[in-house]
């Protein structure tokens, strides 16, 4: 857990005094990502840095588990916890085991533990130990080095990982690849997190918060969704951009608007005809195709209509969605695409369990924004 | 002061060693940059001679001048000028070449190829890249080579005293054999002085001719960095 | 071009050779190395140069390696460039005025002699530590002081190894124009192998000038030789692949 409590930071005395930082508080609670946001400028990075000691703070404290760092050797504070720097920062002049093994050596592990721990973190980032254990920094790929660069802050072990703009350098494909994995790793390992970033799409992905910060202040400190559907002001609105329900559709999983019961049902292995008259008699203009409890796509009635086989020869391909990782925002993007309006939905098994429809999506977005508006009410 | 009032009294002959010493740095100067600019331009289109050449310029460097001087001078004894400021002259184009051609090269080397890209795409032809955009811009550093040059020839052409050629180095050589302590520093100090103002001399230059859209460049760049900090 | 060149290489050399071994004949250079009334000198003349060269750049070294450091500090931060003007300053001048400075205030010998040779070559190492340390990467020290390095090893595992190739430059160019000069010192009652080369001058005799000049050659050719090879040995590997790349 860290506490900011009435930081605020003046760089330069007298008339060049410029107040970097206003009488900040909120709190990060442990095992959370906190992404602090905001333009250039605006404070997100002087915070972090007043965390680990690299600036030294005007007034107030922060503290680390009730602990104010003040009473903390900055070179102890530092090595309790992870550090992630947008240039990686990679010594030119250590192997990769030895970048990684910086602040264990540090620490005075012994040595076949420092081992131990390096080809574990290389597995955790899908470097293959054997392979990268000692190359030097020169000979891998602006991707590999990053991932090392999160494996060196994650060395030691630390409880708490400052990151700032850590896949800033990276181009956009790789970028969103690392996101992923480095998500996937934190639900395993749940450290305390505050990670700066100047971009509004990685911060609602990466974030469980997002500190906004304008001009040495912050702004607001909530959950990413609300601070999309309700931004505290226009500067918030604005930065988070028109688009902001789109964005709330790409925070959304399939799961939350899944129809489990679909009624339109067909199996691979019915007759055509007996099909056919199952989609009339219920008034459907379409049938979902089932067969062995995996989604093989759609017929209409037009397709069916003079044909004697089986239904799973007519059948027309769609895409399928997953229900924990895809997010409404893609499924849209597909509707939009294939001026279809439904879309099945699948378990990690592939397995068929019900269909996402353009109705429950518009419901869902109408529904988190009327949320809001209650929770208003009621507050008011 | 005795060193100044040395200075005084023998005026002319200072003068006069003044006038020598300049004029062996300057006209060696002159040969080398005629021999060293075209080179090291060459070398840029000629990419495989270009390890050979700097290489060969390098080992030129390593040589000690008073080394050099005496390994020419059998050499150019042969035809009679093992002494004077022949062999002199020769030692410092030689010892210009590295700095000279090596500025040259990089500096023409490091043109950005986007400039000289768009250089291609107006349709100039070789000749005129070379005229219009990779020879001003590369203008700073090869003077900055000349300057380095020139520094380190005026130094050699002291120790050149020795094999005759005159100069400022005459007085050092001529005190220390007569234990006369007011000419070598006088001596001394002449030649540093001419050092160190040939040295801002050509620094001055060299600012004065940069095109003044790279000076803006370079100090934005300047402020950038300045910034991060 | 360049491979016809290339190709003419070894015959050029073993032309040179031949030539060398010629002239070293007619000119009795020979003859003269192995008269044993004059190659007790040469060894002796060798020696003293060999430590005067040994001795100023052992010292000159240390000193050059801790005022660039020092530089780099925080502390003194705001006297590099002061410093960096003062020592560029200083290499314009000749070192044969060096010498004679040195010669007018501390009169002759063998100490003056590496005392000028120390001042000489304290620059370029100087110099070098300090442009080498300043151009390290400002990420990299933030870096490793982010992770929780004391600054004493931020100095001893980041800066100077990343460093280290532009110092060796410094340190090459400070050998080379030791070895140069310490040619010279024997103008100022110091001995080495400069005996040979001003006397062979001054009595024409083309045998015992050319008796020093080349060992004097030689001994700067291996120099640079061997800091080349140092170079191999103590730069990273990794940062020789950086600048490949």
């Amino acid at each position: 857990m860290i506490k900011y409590d009435s930081v605020t930071k003046i760089f330069g005395v007298g008339k060049e005094a410029v107040t970097a930082l206003d009488n900040i508080n909120f709190t990060i609670k442990k095992g959370e990502i906190v992404v602090f946001l905001g333009p250039s400028g605006c404070g997100k990075t002087t915070t972090m840095r007043l965390t680990n000691k690299l600036d030294t703070i005007t007034r107030g404290s922060i503290s680390i588990n009730g602990e104010s760092i003040a009473e903390i050797n900055e070179v102890k504070l530092r090595q309790r916890m992870g550090y992630v720097i947008q240039e990686i920062g990679l010594f030119p002049n250590k192997t990769i085991a030895q970048n990684i093994a910086v602040v264990p050596r540090l620490l005075g592990w012994p040595r076949h533990k420092i081992n131990n721990r390096v080809d574990e973190l290389l597995h955790m980032t899908n470097l293959e130990p054997g392979l990268y254990r000692n190359r030097y920094p020169a000979e891998l790929s602006g991707g590999q080095q990053q991932r090392v660069g999160v494996a060196r802050g994650l060395a030691a072990d630390p409880e708490i990982m400052l990151m700032d703009e850590p896949f800033g350098a990276i181009d956009p494909i790789n970028r969103e690849q690392i996101q992923d994995e480095f998500l996937r790793v934190q639900s395993k390992i749940k450290k305390t997190i505050a990670f700066v970033s100047h971009d509004i799409h990685e911060a609602i992905k990466m974030g469980d918060k997002i500190a906004l910060f304008d001009n040495g202040k912050l702004i607001q400190y909530d959950v990413p969704e609300v601070i999309l559907t309700r931004p505290k002001n226009k500067f918030v609105a604005d930065f988070v951009g028109a688009d902001r329900a789109l964005k709330v559709l790409g925070l959304m999983r399939v799961s939350e608007v899944t129809n489990f019961k679909p009624q339109n049902i067909i199996a691979g292995t019915d007759n055509a005809q007996t099909a056919h008259k199952f989609l009339e008699e219920n008034d459907f203009r379409y049938g979902i195709v089932v067969d062995n409890n995996k989604p093989l796509g759609y017929v209409t009635l037009k397709n069916l209509k003079y044909e004697n086989g089986l239904v799973i020869d007519v059948v027309e391909n769609y895409p399928h969605f997953e229900e924990k990782s895809s997010s409404l925002r893609d499924v849209l993007s597909y509707m939009l695409m294939h001026t279809l309006m439904t879309f099945c939905v699948v378990d990690d098994n592939g397995d068929f369990i019900g269909t996402v429809s353009y109705n429950d999506i518009q419901r869902a977005v109408k529904k988190s924004y009327s949320d809001e508006a209650e929770k208003d009410w009621k507050e008011v | 002061m005795s060193t100044l009032k040395f200075i005084m009294e023998h005026n002319q002959r200072v003068l006069h060693l003044s006038l020598e010493h300049i004029g062996i740095v300057g006209l060696s100067l002159i040969i080398a940059t005629i021999i060293g600019v075209p080179l090291g331009i060459m070398i840029t289109k000629y990419k495989n001679l270009a390890k050979p050449v700097l290489n060969t310029a390098n080992v030129l460097m390593t040589i000690p001048s008073i080394a050099l001087f005496g390994i020419m001078l059998p050499v150019l004894a042969m035809v009679n000028l093992g002494l004077g400021k022949v062999p002199a002259i020769i030692a410092l184009v030689l010892y210009s070449q590295l700095p000279i051609i090596r500025n040259t090269y990089t500096a023409i080397k490091n043109v950005p190829p986007a400039v000289v890209d768009a250089g291609k795409g107006m349709g100039m032809n070789r000749w005129q890249l070379l005229k219009e955009i990779e020879i001003p811009i590369s203008i700073p550093l090869i003077l900055a080579g000349l300057r380095t040059a020139a520094v380190m020839n005026i130094g050699i052409a002291a120790i050149a005293s020795y094999i005759g050629a005159g100069g400022l180095g005459v007085l050092i050589q001529q005190g220390i054999n007569r234990v006369y302590p007011e000419m070598i520093l006088s001596g001394a100090i002449l030649v540093s002085l001419l050092a160190i103002i040939v040295d801002g001399g050509m620094g001055l230059f060299e600012y004065l001719v940069t095109p003044k859209g790279i000076k803006i460049q370079r100090k934005l760049v300047q402020w950038e960095s300045s910034l991060k900090n | 071009m360049g491979i016809i060149f290339k190709k003419l290489n070894r015959f050029l050399l073993i032309l040179i050779l031949m030539g060398t071994g010629i002239i070293a004949e007619r000119v009795g250079l020979i003859e003269y190395v192995i008269d044993p009334n004059e190659y007790p000198f040469i060894i002796i003349f060798f020696w003293q140069h060999l430590i005067l060269v040994v001795y100023s750049m052992a010292i000159a070294t240390i000193i050059g390696l801790a005022v660039g450091i020092i530089l780099t500090r925080k502390r003194f931060k705001k006297i590099a460039g002061v410093v960096m003007y003062i020592i560029s300053l200083g290499q314009t001048i000749p070192s044969l005025a060096v010498l004679a400075l040195a010669m007018s205030f501390l009169g002759i010998g063998t100490k003056p002699a590496i005392f000028a040779l120390i001042i000489y070559s304290i620059l370029p190492i100087a110099r070098n530590t300090l442009a080498g340390i300043i151009a390290v990467p400002p990420y990299l020290v933030n870096a490793a002081k982010g992770m929780g390095m004391p600054a004493w090893r931020i100095l001893l595992e980041i800066e100077l190894p990343n460093a280290t190739s532009v110092i060796l430059t410094g340190f090459r160019v400070a050998m080379i124009i030791n070895i140069g000069t310490a040619a010279l010192a024997f103008l100022i009652g110091a001995g080495g192998l400069g005996d040979l080369i001003f006397s062979g001058i001054s009595l024409m005799r083309t045998e015992q000038l050319l008796a020093g000049a080349i060992p004097v050659t030689f001994m700067a050719l291996v120099a640079d030789f061997l800091c080349e090879i140092l170079g191999l040995l103590i730069v990273s590997k990794g940062l020789r692949l950086a600048s490949e790349h």
